[in-house]
């Protein structure tokens, strides 16, 4: 039948592209490494010895991180920016990841993220309220 | 708008005087990871508390997506997970999350004979082949790991005869603590008169003896802690009447039970401590 030739032959293509992808997981590094992955993994019962599926699951949940970042800072730049009076004090605004942008991001991720906004977290909350981090 | 299946993420707070603990570890490395994700896509510097926030949902997806996939190998009567398995996982994380994988329904399509038809694997498989890569800025202290984690990451060389045992359960002791044991165990006595189900016998047959006592003695009472309640005479007391109305009422379903408490109420009556009662 020529329309399960067609579709044997699709298949077969399919077949290969997965092969492909699944090889190119071998060359990729997830920023995730793999036995971070591996850990957490093993703490909720997964057991594979394949480094490709681990690599796969890596991949899954960078994405899933940089997409909410990226929301994130959509939400961030799409801010009006306040009045500033001061020019050096524009200069020195800089892109910063708040709970503000990313409980918002992540609501649409299906999180409900709920944090007080006065919240002391750390003991420098008071000092800088940006703290560097990498 | 749509309504998307909200969840609730607990704050999980970091404690700087708790000495470094195996879950601390992957967090704070998971932190590594998760803000130089962060940097990647354009911020230049995060809120310790969003940082914070953003690292434990990173870890309860890897962990849900995990479970999933846990779930689905065991439906399937397997214990180690496959590509199959991720990719259902994935699809059903993808409900909830529809902006990161768009197109989560279309895995049973009977036309898609193959996986890469998912719509979840044609974006991993952009993002892999699009997104630079970004390598893990610090390099893992495996041996450290081993050492000063309790056994959580610990991964024992197995020998080839036990391979069978799945690699997350702890490692066997040394083989010299048990296995004279066992085979003293085993010359001695079949295992009908193990010591466990001659133990489990008279338990059967005390909780026989029990039911057809009252339940009164028996090994039960031994260990049981005091409860007192507040319960009255009956004659006096209108909510100690109330409550025996109502076992009345119940009496075809739990007339034994009636029976025994009614007997032990006669004999604690006075005694102002009672059995479990309510």
């Amino acid at each position: 039948m020529n329309h399960g030739q067609q579709s044997g032959e699709a298949k077969h293509e399919d077949d290969a592209a997965l092969t492909e992808f699944l090889a190119s997981l071998m060359d990729y590094t997830p920023t995730i490494p793999d036995d971070l992955v591996e850990h957490y993994l093993a703490k909720s019962g997964f057991q594979c010895p394949d480094v490709r599926l681990i690599r796969l699951v890596a991949v899954a949940t960078q994405k899933f991180v940089a997409d909410v970042a990226s929301d994130a800072l959509q939400h961030c730049k799409a801010r009006p920016a306040p009045v500033v009076k001061d020019k050096k004090q524009q200069k020195d605004k800089r892109l910063i990841l708040t709970m503000e942008d990313l409980s918002k991001a992540l609501r649409e991720y299906g999180v409900n993220v709920k944090h007080p906004e006065y919240f002391a977290d750390s003991p420098s909350t008071g000092m800088d309220p940006a703290t560097r981090d990498e | 708008m749509k309504r998307r299946r909200v969840s609730r993420v607990k704050f999980h707070e970091p404690d700087q005087s708790a000495s470094t603990t195996a879950t601390d570890f992957s967090f704070s490395l998971t932190r590594v990871a998760v803000s130089q994700i962060c940097l990647s896509v354009g911020y230049r510097s995060t809120s310790s508390s969003a940082l914070d926030t953003l690292t434990l949902i990173t870890t309860q997806f890897l962990q849900s997506l995990a479970g999933l996939a846990a779930s689905f190998s065991n439906t399937a009567n397997r214990t180690e997970a496959n590509l199959f398995d991720i990719v259902n996982g994935l699809q059903d994380i993808s409900l909830s999350t529809s902006d990161c994988f768009p197109g989560g329904s279309t895995l049973h399509d009977t036309d898609a004979h193959c996986l890469i038809k998912s719509a979840v694997i044609r974006n991993l498989s952009d993002f892999v082949s699009y997104a630079s890569e970004i390598p893990f800025a610090k390099p893992l202290p495996r041996r450290e790991i081993n050492g000063s984690s309790g056994g959580d990451l610990i991964r024992m060389l197995r020998s080839p005869e036990i391979k069978s045992i799945p690699a997350w359960l702890p490692p066997f002791p040394d083989s010299s603590l048990y296995l004279e044991h066992c085979t003293k165990e085993k010359s001695d006595h079949l295992w009908e008169n193990s010591d466990s189900v001659i133990g489990r016998e008279t338990l059967q047959e005390n909780s026989k003896s029990e039911s057809a006592r009252g339940r009164r003695g028996g090994r039960l009472t031994q260990n049981r802690a005091k409860v007192r309640f507040k319960v009255e005479r009956n004659q006096s007391n209108g909510g100690g009447s109330r409550t025996l109305d109502r076992w009345d009422n119940k009496e075809g379903e739990f007339g034994r039970e009636l029976m025994v408490k009614m007997k032990m109420r006669d004999e604690y009556i006075y005694s102002g401590e009672w059995s479990i009662f309510q």
